[in-house]
């Protein structure tokens, strides 16, 4: 057991770390590069940058605007994003597993860390228990959906109670269910809807890129299908 | 012998609670005919019997081609389905239908793009499991695709910023050239770009011009001043594009344009071989889209105009703003709607109004397409604190408003009329209702013809006008000769009542109709 946990917080760290440093960085310079392109095709360039950032930011810490539209999931959805957020960076035992590498930050102290744990593991519940049983949000939602709540309760609520001196299950048990589907997660980043995570300052960009049209490309496209003589419409 | 026959078939669709008659050139075959799945009527007939072919077909060469391909990627690697969205969504939030989830529409598109255009597609496809698009998932991509009304309200509650209107803008074109469109649409921009009269309303240029001439001196008998419709008149300042249906529909509007216009010493022209902003591209199609910009931007050259001036319309200022300068291939020419520059002139002190005329309660809805960025917002507002003593405000309003019920071109498929007023304008309706208003300003002419048919539908007894019906009501005209009782000639809110609207509109749309009828003849 104890081999097993050291060659998680070992080897399979590094590896899903990297894994996940990786993927994103991939995922954002494809983001950039298609940015890029589709603005050099692009006859109009003119994009509102200064609208853009504004909304972009605003999201960042959408405080004012939660309430407007499914105020439970998107308080929920906010302080999980909170409390997974601080809580993977900013617990004391996260920043020692980096202390290798040289890297090091201020920490939030227990037990106000705890409080911000458990108050991202409520948001992720609600969020849950919404997907399965809010007709709304179970349409919407697949099977990755699904897992990754599931594997993000794991994680936050076993790092939880590893830290509890109340905690039933054997320490050891605990730790390696977290991290476990830590470890899976990190991989999971750069794969699935997770890269959201490094995508998000260039979606609303691209949105405002994509009503960027090419100047011939509704030509080529009927060219394309029809034909040079074109087509009638 | 094959023999062809014309067929007429009416089919229910029982979702939408409306039939529709479609009629088809079809070639006689011993099995009896089958029902086609699309409740709006498809112009090209036969319906592509491989449309999911024809779809991926298209859909390939639109990536290939065009901009779309990265925002799809983009969007693919980032969509959370959080279904925000849906609670934000004036169709979703009547239906309750999980169809009608903006993200879910959008995830029909999304997910073509990622099993046909993906390597990740290809590998689950190859040996986790093969979801392939079918005929009938064609058929539930149009359905749902027209189901929406283009407002992108939707867009400004997704905390990521995903536009489902870019990618129901998208999946329309894709559809458009698989040959899957609306005849609504396309007999139109067939009539605008390759028919005679080159408008979507089939308004020959001597009708057009009898009825300016009917409206000069119409203005002048309500308001003992000269109005001028200048007909090309070259390298005025502004050539005036409005959609071809208000000189049969909209006089007042026409009218109050002329008289800001005329009182303001603006030099402005409209054009004989292009007087039609409406641009249906915007709804289903690019290459459409690029075409419809190039008359305007052809007459404006034409008559060396310096800018494009847009009429009282949501969706043809926004394709003429935002993409003329995609697809102008010549001199850059600023686009500007009407509202903003009657709102300078106002502020100018140019115009002068009087704000007793105006008595009734008054309300003011946002077209989608000049509100949702925040462009066209503040100025028709301040026009009318101007002079509306008694105005309110519609909750939500501005760039969070309610889609008429009627964007996205909907508004001009028949076929749908009952969804368009039971189920996407329900929002707009109760919206309305209140404010208590007795008048609604609607500056487009797509809004003004569904919210009409919705006041009437619903029997509220409210007034639709565009934002100009109002401003010829209260304009004070330099040298006006005192007409009837009152000096300056301004008009009772009676003088253009409901009842003398609609009998001018009718004399002036009879007008047109001999004028056509004599230009056919």
């Amino acid at each position: 057991m104890d081999a097993l946990l050291d060659f998680m917080r070992g080897p399979l760290l590094a590896f899903a770390l990297m894994v996940l440093i990786l993927g994103l960085a991939r995922q954002v310079i494809l983001g950039l590069w298609g940015i890029g392109e589709s603005l050099h095709r692009a006859s109009d360039r003119q994009i509102p940058f200064g609208r853009v950032i504004r909304t972009t930011m605003t999201w960042v810490f959408p405080v004012t605007r939660l309430h407007r539209s499914k105020p439970v999931f998107s308080y929920a959805s906010f302080f999980f994003h909170l409390g997974v957020i601080l809580s993977a960076l900013f617990l004391q035992e996260h920043i020692d597993l980096l202390s290798g590498l040289g890297l090091s930050w201020p920490s939030i102290p227990r037990p106000l860390i705890d409080w911000i744990a458990l108050l991202g593991l409520a948001g992720l519940i609600i969020i849950l228990l919404y997907r399965i049983y809010v007709r709304q949000s179970r349409a919407v939602s697949g099977f990755l959906d699904y897992f990754i709540l599931v594997l993000l309760i794991l994680t936050v609520g076993m790092g939880y109670l590893a830290g509890q001196s109340w905690n039933v299950i054997p320490y050891k048990v605990t730790m390696l269910i977290h991290m476990g589907t830590g470890a899976t997660i990190l991989v999971l980043f750069p794969f699935t809807k997770l890269a959201h995570c490094a995508l998000y300052p260039l979606v609303r960009l691209s949105s405002e890129v994509g009503w960027r049209f090419t100047q011939e490309g509704g030509s080529d496209v009927v060219k394309t299908l029809w034909g040079p003589e074109g087509r009638k419409i | 012998m094959v023999e062809t026959v014309k067929e007429t078939k009416t089919e229910t669709i029982a979702e939408h609670g409306t039939t529709v008659e479609t009629g088809a050139e079809r070639k006689a075959a011993p099995a009896p005919p089958k029902l086609q799945p699309y409740f709006y009527h498809v112009d090209r007939v036969p319906i592509p019997e491989d449309r999911a072919q024809k779809f991926l077909q298209s859909f390939a060469v639109i990536l290939r081609h065009t901009n779309y391909r990265f925002v799809l990627d983009m969007y693919a690697r980032s969509m959370t389905r959080c279904g925000r969205c849906a609670t934000s969504c004036p169709v979703y939030q009547v239906t309750g239908d999980p169809k009608d989830i903006p993200c879910a529409r959008s995830k029909l598109i999304v997910d073509i793009y990622k099993r046909y255009f993906t390597p990740g597609g290809w590998l689950r496809a190859k040996f986790i499991g093969d979801d392939p698009l079918t005929n009938q998932k064609v058929d539930e991509i149009a359905e749902s695709l027209y189901r929406c009304t283009a407002c992108r309200r939707c867009s400004i509650e997704c905390p990521m910023g995903i536009d489902h209107g870019l990618i129901t803008h998208l999946g329309r074109y894709a559809l458009s050239e698989a040959g899957i469109e609306p005849k609504g649409l396309v007999v139109s921009t067939r009539e605008q770009l390759e028919g005679k009269t080159r408008n979507t309303s089939s308004v020959p240029l001597p009708a057009l011009v009898d009825s300016l001439e009917f409206l000069e001196e119409d203005f002048e008998s309500i308001k003992g001043a000269k109005i001028r419709f200048p007909m090309d008149e070259e390298g005025a300042e502004y050539v005036f594009f409005t959609p071809v249906s208000d000189y049969l529909m909209e006089a007042e509007s026409l009218m109050g344009i002329a008289a800001v216009m005329t009182a303001a010493g603006v030099s402005w022209t409209l054009g004989s071989q292009c007087y039609d902003a409406i641009n249906y591209g915007l709804f289903y199609n690019d290459w459409v889209l690029d075409r419809v910009n190039n008359t305007l931007l052809d007459e404006t050259r034409r008559l060396k105009g310096d800018k494009i001036l847009i009429g009282e319309c949501g969706h043809a200022s926004r394709a003429a703003k935002m993409f003329i300068p995609t697809f102008n291939r010549g001199k850059p020419i600023p686009v500007i709607n009407i509202m903003e520059l009657t709102y300078k002139l106002l502020e100018a002190g140019k115009l002068e109004l009087d704000p007793n005329v105006v008595t009734e309660r008054v309300t003011y809805h946002d077209p989608c397409n000049l509100a949702r960025t925040g462009w066209v917002v503040d100025q028709p507002r301040a026009i009318l604190h101007a002079f509306v003593k008694d105005f309110v405000e519609m909750t939500p309003n501005r760039q969070n408003n309610y889609c008429c019920g009627g964007g996205g071109g909907t508004v001009s498929l028949d076929e749908i009329h009952k969804f368009r007023m039971e189920i996407g304008g329900r929002r707009k309706m109760e919206q309305i209702r209140a404010t208590g208003a007795e008048i609604v300003v609607a500056p487009c002419a797509n809004c003004k013809k569904q919210l009409r048919e919705l006041m009437n539908y619903h029997q509220l007894p409210v007034q639709v006008m565009g934002l100009h019906d109002l401003i010829m009501r209260a304009i004070r005209m330099p040298g006006a000769v005192p007409v009837g009782k009152e000096a300056n000639a301004t008009p009772t809110a009676t003088e253009i009542s409901p009842a003398t609207s609609s009998r001018e509109g009718a004399t002036q749309e009879s007008q047109v109709d001999a004028a056509v009828k004599s230009s056919d003849s």
